[in-house]
């Protein structure tokens, strides 16, 4: 075959099989739909002959034997002497609510899934994109766009499909929390946000649920159980949420995805603990990994505070409040631009492409080093918001900046830190034109260069 | 604080947002024998510039949580803090 025949059948041969696994993943989606409306009608049918658990999605029936498929599948841990037969069907007849099916929660539902917990509820809001896949191993290429709840019950059954899984594809706040809660063990907070921490360790405590609470972010994570036995609860250890310019999300700070692996996996750990009641449940202890060291701390943590608001025996709070109100964030990891500036004081990337970037100016790029690395503007230089806020830029740029003619634009990534950038240098320079641009490199991706790499 | 009193020196571990503030991991820092958590609190957010974390930090001394701002706290030489930071991300 020539070289052009090979082309043109292998681009037919991507094309038909992308065709056939778009159809694959229709039906399987109404295949899932089917058992969803085949299994809520028969649990309406057994509430009415009265012989259903009280709890919404309750287990219906308690498993007192393992069937020869659980001795095989599970005969590597039912052989610890401290787990066994009845270790297993602990976790056969237990319940565990995900929230959150990022980096934390798919190694810690996997982990789940996999041990043979009877039934995982997952909660997520969002859908998978391709900045998921490095830490978010239950995701794949092919299910991009897809609600991430319903992506990892797919990966989740192939796993074990003897795992009842229950999908909920939406936030979780203080009006659907405590009904969805309720119908679990054990619930793991694999969130990404400090509003949804307050919200689930508050209804955690109203419901009386163990919490198994991870976090990561960089190269470091935390682990602990909150509401558990004599132990804290999240406000117990920080009665007031930190201010939203000291807290950093992953998709800023970055993040390693063995380090929320490795937590993910431990959040599983601690939660057939609670189940099985097995060791000694990391309660009123603080876990902390420093992936960067690989050293790993337990500090001990107070137990309940007696004045808690929440959980002490005279608590003030005693329903679910407005937790982003509460916290001043929102309940995602979603950026909010930032508006410190007028339009007037900024420009479009349009604008700059247009009239400014063929004329003499100075381009400062403000992102941290590791991110102007990936990509940068032609003649943009690098100077981290930091080293503009100290001040050292201007040794740098000492001769340049006596030029009041000469315009100065900052630009980063969204257009937010630039914007606090040009406050400071217009202080310093308040005759020059100083002004960022809008949106930063994502707008300038968007709106002037579709082939400009976006992160 | 009693400036006068005896000091010791003592490792302070800096965790997640801290390390980023404090720009370290690890450091040495001198402070009395005898000090209330607030007023050691204060000295190590004036030291190494965490003001904007001040309310929202576990302080472990030898990895035992601080209770109480208004606690005494005994130092020996070589003693260890903690600096802890809650993460929120996943």
């Amino acid at each position: 075959m020539i070289e052009s025949e090979v082309d043109s059948e292998r681009s037919k041969l991507k094309r038909e099989i992308a065709e056939l696994r778009a159809a694959l993943n229709r039906k399987e989606q109404c295949l899932r739909e089917l058992e969803v409306s085949v299994h809520t009608n028969a649990r309406a049918e057994q509430e009415i002959v009265g012989n259903a658990v009280e709890s919404p999605g309750g287990a219906v029936r308690v498993h007192t034997k393992l069937t020869n498929d659980d001795i095989a599948r599970y005969s590597r841990q039912l052989i610890l002497p401290d787990f066994g037969v009845q270790g297993q069907l602990k976790l056969k007849n237990s319940s565990v609510l995900i929230v959150g099916l990022g980096g934390l929660g798919c190694p810690a539902a996997q982990y789940l899934a996999a041990a043979g917990c009877g039934r995982l509820g997952l909660i997520d809001y969002d859908e998978v994109e391709r900045s998921n896949f490095h830490r978010q191993i239950l995701h794949s290429e092919d299910r991009c766009g897809m609600p991430k709840a319903e992506s990892a019950r797919i990966a989740l059954l192939q796993l074990n499909p003897h795992c009842e899984i229950h999908c909920h594809s939406r936030l979780l706040y203080s009006q659907n929390a405590m009904h969805i809660i309720r119908g679990y063990d054990v619930v793991l907070d694999c969130s990404d946000n400090v509003p949804t921490r307050y919200l689930l360790s508050d209804a955690c405590v109203m419901l009386r649920k163990p919490l198994v609470s991870g976090s990561a972010l960089k190269m470091d994570g935390q682990l602990t159980v909150y509401n558990y036995g004599n132990g804290p609860c999240y406000r117990c250890i920080y009665p007031v949420p930190p201010p939203p310019e000291a807290v950093t999300n992953c998709g800023d700070g970055g993040v390693l995805g063995a380090v929320t692996g490795t937590i993910g996996a431990m959040q599983a750990l601690e939660a057939i603990k609670v189940i099985v009641g097995l060791g000694d449940v990391l309660a009123g202890r603080l876990l902390i990994f420093d992936g960067s060291s690989g050293l790993f701390r337990n500090i001990r943590i107070r137990s309940k505070r007696p004045n808690c608001h929440v959980c002490s025996a005279q608590p003030l709070i005693t329903e679910l409040i407005d937790y982003e109100m509460f916290c001043g964030m929102h309940a995602t990891d979603k950026d909010n631009p930032l508006q410190l500036l007028s339009t007037d004081e900024r420009l479009s990337v349009k604008n700059y492409q247009e009239k400014l970037q063929a004329q003499p100016h100075l381009l400062i790029d403000v992102r941290p080093t590791a991110e102007f690395e990936i990509c940068q503007l032609p003649d943009a230089v690098n100077v981290p918001l930091v080293e503009i806020l100290d001040d050292s830029y201007l040794k740098r740029f000492g001769k340049q900046l006596e030029d009041k003619q000469l315009p100065i634009v900052l630009l980063c990534r969204r257009g937010n830190d630039s914007q606090i950038a040009v406050q400071h240098v217009r202080n310093r320079f308040p005759t020059h034109s100083v002004r960022d641009l809008i949106g930063g490199l994502h707008a300038w991706t968007n709106i002037v260069d579709p082939s400009f790499p976006i992160y | 604080m009693n400036a006068d009193g005896p000091v010791v020196n003592v490792h302070v571990l800096f965790f997640a947002k801290s390390r980023e503030l404090a720009n370290t991991p690890r450091s040495k820092v001198d402070v009395p024998t005898k000090i209330t958590a607030s007023d050691l609190l204060d000295l190590l957010v004036s030291r190494f510039g965490l003001i904007s974390i001040r309310d929202n930090l576990i302080l472990a001394h030898n990895e035992s949580y601080i209770d109480n701002l208004s606690d005494t706290v005994l130092f020996k030489e070589g003693d260890e803090l903690a600096i802890i930071p809650p993460l929120s991300g996943g």
